[in-house]
């Protein structure tokens, strides 16, 4: 049942030319930047473009249009609202969307991250292939929490209008660094990749932290789900 | 099959109250208008809505329960369909969903003659095709034992309109529980076997049939005969005593009266004697205000009679019951 509640949101992500248009936008604005860190001879332009370009604007705008992709315009309980249709859990049918958004902004932030970290590699940065290694493995778990903390905007309001509004709020509490930039993925992904830390927390533990709060974003989004 | 046991739900603005009903094989209406609470009783029986009070037992358990949501199949008036899947793909999505063996989409499609939607994608679809390919869905699936359509007959595709009340009561025959919401009086009495009036919520009425009702209704019965000459047969229908007005619509004639056989055979005596030929005969059900008055009337009656009756029996010494043998 599982690969049957799935061809809904894939045909939707696969199926969509726009979304894909509007992503690959981002990302050639990322491969852009690293671009010019690398005609430029920055030392350390890896860090720069990932923790700057990358990270501050380019994998949150990712995961926002690639979650929408999968979802729909609309809330999560009118996306899978044809699947319950037909008797599906709609814990389950939630779940297997949000999963297939998960992926797909896990793949693709891993990728871009570690494209960027070898395409604006400088003298001063770690070791190339340790770099992009070690981006990827950052990029796929800021792209996993972005798809979970979208996951949850898409399930508050009838439209799912929480989608927006959950972006500004990680730019405005993510940015700000105190205590409250801890809920956000922002924060911890920038620690991540090799920026400043919220509340001096380190790596491990915000990795920790992006994993457990993309876990209850997911939970409690798939909670809000059903379509009553 | 579904039993609702003093129910009451509430979905702004629309209120349900305490609704008993209990429906086994066969086609059911719900009539009225949707602000009657048609559609709001389909979601609750449907695991869609929830209930204040009272309980629902849909193929005897909950209707939220996962084995029974599979079993039920919904077609609101604007069904949603995987909008990025082709209408194939989409019946191939909802048999592995239900847990039915894979068959082919043409086939199930051809049931409604609605088969060249195949392989269209659904966000092309318009409402009409969308509700035909739901329809399809429904009513070919072989786990699905309660049907549940609002407004079965608006807004389909006419080649699956055309269908679609043969393949309803063939799914009421194979033993399914088809419910049906409809604000046409009509609809209801061509699809169903029998129908539950709702006005404000509430159940006015239960009849076999709309047309039983006419007779109760205060503007009386009606028949509408289609003839080869209107105005000959207008003419000689207002001489009949039996009926109380005429009037042409168009090809039609509609001849009123109070009961239904008196009316009947003044309408015969009328086609003799103009000599018209008969295209088309039949009693116009009424119309939903007067189908809830003649529940009302015929609730009314009901009271009233039993009410004599049991006065009549109280003032008669031989209806007393009997004491025991033994008693002092």
């Amino acid at each position: 049942m599982i690969t049957a509640l799935a061809r809904q949101p894939l045909g939707r992500l696969l199926r969509t030319p726009r979304a894909w248009l509007t992503g690959g936008a981002w990302c050639v604005l990322a491969l852009g930047f690293a671009i010019v860190a690398r005609s430029q001879q920055s030392s350390h332009g890896a860090d720069h473009v990932l923790v700057g370009a990358y990270g501050a604007l380019v994998l949150p705008l990712v995961a926002y249009v690639l979650v929408g992709a999968t979802l729909g315009p609309r809330s999560l309980a009118a996306s899978i609202a044809p699947l319950v249709s037909f008797g599906a859990p709609p814990g389950r049918a939630a779940a297997v969307s949000v999963g297939v958004a998960v992926v797909a902004c896990t793949l693709v932030g891993a990728l871009l991250a570690s494209t960027v970290a070898l395409v604006a590699h400088g003298e001063a940065d770690p070791p190339l292939a340790r770099d992009a290694f070690a981006s990827a493995y950052a990029g796929g778990l800021g792209g996993a929490a972005y798809a979970a903390w979208f996951a949850l905007g898409a399930s508050l309001g009838k439209r799912g209008g929480g989608r927006s509004v959950l972006l500004v709020l990680d730019w405005v509490l993510g940015a700000a660094g105190g205590a409250s930039a801890l809920l956000t993925p922002r924060a911890h992904l920038r620690n991540l990749l090799g920026g400043t830390s919220p509340m001096d927390l380190p790596e491990r533990a915000s990795a920790a932290a992006l994993v457990t709060l993309a876990l209850v974003w997911i939970l409690v989004a798939v909670r809000r789900a059903h379509p009553r | 099959m579904i039993t609702l046991e003093a129910v009451a739900a509430r979905r702004a603005p629309l209120t349900l109250a305490s609704i008993t009903l209990d429906w086994g094989p066969g086609v059911h209406a719900v009539v009225g208008t949707p602000a009657d609470g048609g559609p709001l009783l389909l979601a609750l029986v449907a695991g869609a809505a929830r209930t204040r009070k009272g309980g629902i037992l849909v193929l005897g358990a909950d209707p939220t329960d996962a084995a029974v949501r599979v079993q039920v199949a919904f077609v609101p008036l604007r069904p949603a369909l995987p909008d990025a899947l082709r209408v194939g793909e989409v019946l191939e999505v909802a048999a592995s969903v239900r847990g039915e063996p894979p068959r082919d989409p043409v086939t199930r499609l051809a049931t409604l003659g609605v088969e060249a939607l195949a392989a269209r994608a659904v966000r092309d679809l318009s409402d009409a095709e969308t509700r035909a390919v739901a329809l399809a869905e429904a009513t070919t699936s072989t786990r699905a034992r309660v049907i549940l359509v609002e407004e079965p007959l608006v807004g389909v595709d006419p080649r699956a309109e055309a269908r679609l009340p043969l393949v309803l009561r063939g799914r009421a025959r194979d033993g399914c529980a088809v419910v049906l919401a409809t604000a046409s009086l009509r609809d209801a009495g061509e699809l169903a076997d029998d129908h539950v009036l709702l006005r404000s919520g509430a159940i006015a009425g239960r009849a076999a049939s709309p047309t039983t009702l006419a007779p109760f209704s205060p503007s009386g019965v009606r028949i509408r005969v289609v003839a080869s000459d209107p105005r000959a047969l207008l003419a000689a229908l207002a001489a009949e005593g039996e009926v109380e007005a005429v009037a042409r619509r168009e090809t039609a004639v509609v001849a009123r009266g109070r009961d239904t056989t008196a009316l009947a055979e003044a309408v015969g005596r009328a086609v003799l004697a103009s000599g018209v030929e008969v295209v088309e005969i039949r009693i116009e059900p009424p119309s939903l205000g007067e189908a809830g008055a003649a529940s009302a009337g015929i609730a009314a009656a009901t009271y009233e009679a039993a009410r004599a009756q049991t006065r009549a029996g109280l003032a008669s010494p031989s209806s007393r019951i009997p004491p025991p043998e033994g008693t002092p």
